[in-house]
């Protein structure tokens, strides 16, 4: 199968290159539609699944150039598959483990996809590596634009793009930034950018690890309003404050590095010499130490490594990822163990070049 | 590390600003959930390490403390011929069936969609096929409320500059 060589490389998005790309890891945009004839997934028995999905399929077929989209049929991927797919953030999680006739197609570089039969007939999506939220707009609106002339999209008047769920309607439109802020935690001040953040009316969400541990480090800013307001105004929304945040969390990793060098260089050394040397090493543990590794490229604490590296080993290390490389499916004991593998593996080739 | 997308909800503390710091405590293996304001979020001093949550739309009605402007009772009879749905179904779902489910739902739609959005007008892009004429619309709209203003306030030049430029539009 073609995803064999997902545990190898990591999508473009992750590539570590853009504006603030020592802070921001990635710019999304997502855009909802339906259809404007058939009735919403709810609904849609699989017979009407598949016209949607046949439907939507002939368009993106009518797309060329970096638009140019494989498609897979989800029902035809083993459980490792979906993981492999909903770790890229190819697919939601919805859409890797519900049921009936839908599908997923993306280009070679994993930035721009669609998902067919989600919970609308489709969810578009571009993906960027860095601050290039209103780059991410303009290639969406183009993709969007396409589209428009193959498909007959739901629209009102009043309402604008008629989605699934009312909390979409409207634009359709949800964009966001996903942020690597260790600096600002380390120092609790995260609070002041949800502070920020939320008087804006944005919202400010945590990232998920495996299961149910927390991760503090990372953070996801998006709109919450797609009625009411223009595409560009919403992207504006999140465009015109992340400035500020960029240079707070800037400020405060000089701060670190001028009064407490050491200690900050212990604390990211202690976290590689965990990745380079464990044997066993759980997920929580793996992203902890990730997250100082990473403010240790940043900050040019640790030299021999690059940004995309440490994006790269995120993707890696996680439970789909890892049953891709040993073929099957394993437990957490055994995804422990091929986790401290393959990490190790990753940092002594990087060392011995 | 999937992220969900939910609806906007009032805080839980103060019960009058919108949510929009939502988290998943865990305390002594009790998993929580909690839909903060900022300030209250603030004052609550929210922990680093928080999980977030996001919030579906039935979860949301169930935050509505007032009751939508028509009652119950006329809304059960009310189903949408295309396909099937009624109000009930979608309060306790969240999800449309069809696209006419906008129009049968209208009134109360307004009235979720101002809680939930703070507007119940799109202002975004449209489908070429309509766009030239409606935005054609939508600008005249836009204008007539700038004219309003200006006339409040006293600024003549300008409103009659608005004035030219809504004339041109209506005849063009
Ligand atoms: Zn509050
Ligand atoms: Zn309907």
């Amino acid at each position: 199968m073609q995803l064999d060589d997902f545990s190898t490389r990591a999508g473009e998005w992750l590539s570590g290159e853009g504006p603030h790309s020592d802070v921001v890891i990635s710019s999304r945009i997502r855009l909802a539609r339906n259809l404007a004839d058939h009735l919403f997934l709810s609904r849609a028995d699989d017979r009407q699944k598949r016209l949607v999905a046949d439907e939507v399929s002939e368009a993106l077929d009518s797309l060329d150039g970096s638009m140019k989209l494989k498609r897979m049929d989800i029902e035809d991927l083993d459980s490792i598959d979906r993981l492999l797919l909903l770790e890229r953030h190819l697919i939601s999680r919805e859409h890797a483990f519900a049921k009936g006739a839908r599908a997923v197609a993306f280009d070679a570089g994993e930035t721009t996809s669609v998902m067919i039969n989600e919970e609308d007939h489709l969810r578009q999506q571009v993906m960027r590596s860095g601050f290039q939220l209103e780059e991410a707009w303009r290639a969406m609106d183009e993709m969007d634009r396409r589209l428009e002339e193959e498909l007959d999209f739901a629209f009102d008047d009043q309402y604008g793009y008629l989605t699934a769920c009312p909390t979409n309607v409207g634009t359709g439109l949800r964009a966001s930034v996903m942020l690597h802020l260790p600096a600002l935690v380390m120092t609790r001040q995260i609070e002041k950018v949800f502070q920020a953040v939320t008087k804006i009316n944005l919202a400010v969400r945590g990232l998920f690890g495996e299961g149910t541990q927390a991760l503090g480090d990372f953070y996801q800013i998006s709109n919450q309003r797609t009625l009411g307001l223009s595409e560009e105004e919403v992207i504006g929304n999140i465009s015109s404050i992340l400035p500020q945040i960029i240079s707070f969390e800037h400020k405060i990793r000089k701060e670190l590095l001028s009064s407490k060098r050491e200690v900050l260089e212990d604390k990211v050394w202690r976290a590689y010499g965990a990745l380079a040397n464990a044997r066993v090493i759980s997920s929580k543990e793996t992203m902890e130490t990730l997250s100082l590794v990473r403010l240790g490229v940043t900050t040019d604490l640790v030299g021999h490594l690059e940004i995309h590296h440490v994006n790269e080993l995120f993707l890696f290390t996680q439970p789909g990822h890892l049953q891709k490389v040993e073929g099957q499916e394993l437990d957490s004991k055994e995804r422990d163990i091929v986790r401290a593998t393959q990490v190790r593996e990753y940092l002594d080739d990087l060392q011995a070049t | 590390m999937e992220i969900g997308e939910g609806a906007a909800m009032k805080c839980e503390i103060c019960r009058e600003s919108v949510a929009t710091v939502h988290l998943t405590e865990i305390s002594n293996n009790m998993k929580k959930e909690v839909h903060l304001c900022e300030s209250c979020a603030q004052e609550k001093g929210v922990a680093i390490h928080s999980q977030v949550k996001n919030l579906s739309l039935p979860e949301f009605f169930g935050q509505l403390t007032d009751a939508p402007p028509s009652t119950e009772k006329q809304k059960k009879a009310q189903s949408c011929a295309v396909c099937g749905i009624d109000y009930q179904e979608f309060r306790a779902t969240g999800k449309f069936g069809c696209a006419s489910d906008y129009q049968i739902f209208r009134k109360e739609l307004d009235y979720l969609l101002d809680k939930v959005h703070g507007a119940v007008q799109h202002r975004g892009k449209m489908p070429m096929r309509l766009g030239l004429e409606m935005s054609k619309r939508r600008q005249v709209d836009d204008l007539k409320k700038e004219l309003r203003s200006a006339v409040e306030s006293e600024e003549y030049e300008q409103a009659a500059n608005i004035r030219d430029r809504i004339h041109m539009l209506e005849r063009g």
